[in-house]
């Protein structure tokens, strides 16, 4: 009988690449919406409620993303025998990519974006 | 069970390679009770997971929210769930990858792995929190608001005879003052 663990692996290998291959698919023919992916919403100052903007926080964490998943498939694909081990300063950068961008979101959703906050004060000290 | 035919057919497949299994293939009977079992398990799980897979490809069970900020103004995909996506993805095919090279799991999954999917879902996490948190409505856009000041929210839901066809109604009615006392 031939072992179970190789059919079981086989198996594994199908699903997970079928589904990789799927949202794929998907993320390419817009199956799933990319729309919006670099907008985020702001805090009115004046007046109250919300609007869109382009967020540079969400443009430097895509970039980061992009050459993180990069270089650990590159990593991998040189050496598939094993996880490579991710060097501590590129998790420090990724860490401060994320936290870059959570703050900028809180920030812009709580408080409105720097530029409206600045003219607004610019305006009272006037 | 008309409407899951997929899954009897994919139960009954099972049961019959697990039989085949038992009763064809030689060997000593305890070996052969067990690989019964393990081929079973094994062509169940595959052909769940091809119903799954099928049933998204075809759209019957839908993904196209799947990147898609809950209480944005724009409705847009959400960055961090992107980021989750990716990296999800990236450590998954690294996986395969290492099992096809070395016809083995790894042995250990190093620690920087598990800081890079923590980052990515902690960033997922603490987003969702601010987007829910900066809602205006209060809610997170999965429809879970709080009741208006002063009002009241009443839900009733009605469920019918099993001679009437067993319908289950849900009704919500939301006043937005009442009178105290």
């Amino acid at each position: 009988m031939p072992n179970v663990a190789q059919f079981a692996a086989w198996e594994g290998i199908i699903l997970v690449s079928g589904l990789c291959g799927i949202v794929l698919w998907k993320l390419m023919t817009g199956g799933i919406s990319l729309k919006c992916l670099l907008y985020g919403d702001a805090r009115v100052v004046k007046g109250g409620g919300r609007k869109s903007y382009f967020s540079a926080g969400r443009a430097q964490m895509l970039m980061t993303t992009v050459v993180s998943a990069g270089y650990f498939l590159l990593q991998v694909i040189e050496d598939p025998t094993q996880f490579p081990d991710i060097p501590t300063p590129f998790l420090i950068a990724l860490g401060g990519s994320s936290a870059i961008y959570l703050g900028g979101k809180a920030q812009a959703l709580y408080l409105g974006r720097l530029r409206d906050l600045a003219g607004l004060l610019d305006r009272r000290g006037q | 069970m008309r409407d899951n035919i997929e899954f009897w057919a994919s139960l009954v497949l099972a049961v019959v390679v697990a039989f085949v299994v038992a009763i064809l293939v030689p060997g000593d009977p305890d070996k052969k009770v067990v690989w019964a079992i393990e081929y079973g398990a094994l062509v169940i799980t595959f052909l769940f997971g091809f119903m799954v897979l099928a049933a998204i490809a075809s759209g019957k069970i839908d993904i196209s929210g799947l990147l898609e900020e809950k209480g944005s103004t724009s409705g847009g995909a959400s960055m961090s769930r992107f980021q989750l996506l990716i990296f999800t993805f990236v450590v998954a095919i690294s996986l395969l990858l290492i099992v096809v090279s070395k016809s083995d799991f790894p042995k250990v999954v190093p620690a920087g792995i598990l800081t890079l999917l923590g980052i990515s879902a902690t960033t997922y996490a603490v987003s969702k929190g601010i987007q829910s948190g900066g809602s205006d409505d209060g809610s997170d856009g999965d429809g879970g608001g709080p009741p208006p000041p002063g009002g009241t929210v009443t839900h009733t839901t009605v469920v019918a005879s099993p001679e009437a066809g067993g319908a289950v109604t849900h009704t919500t009615v939301v006043n937005s003052s009442t009178n105290a006392g």
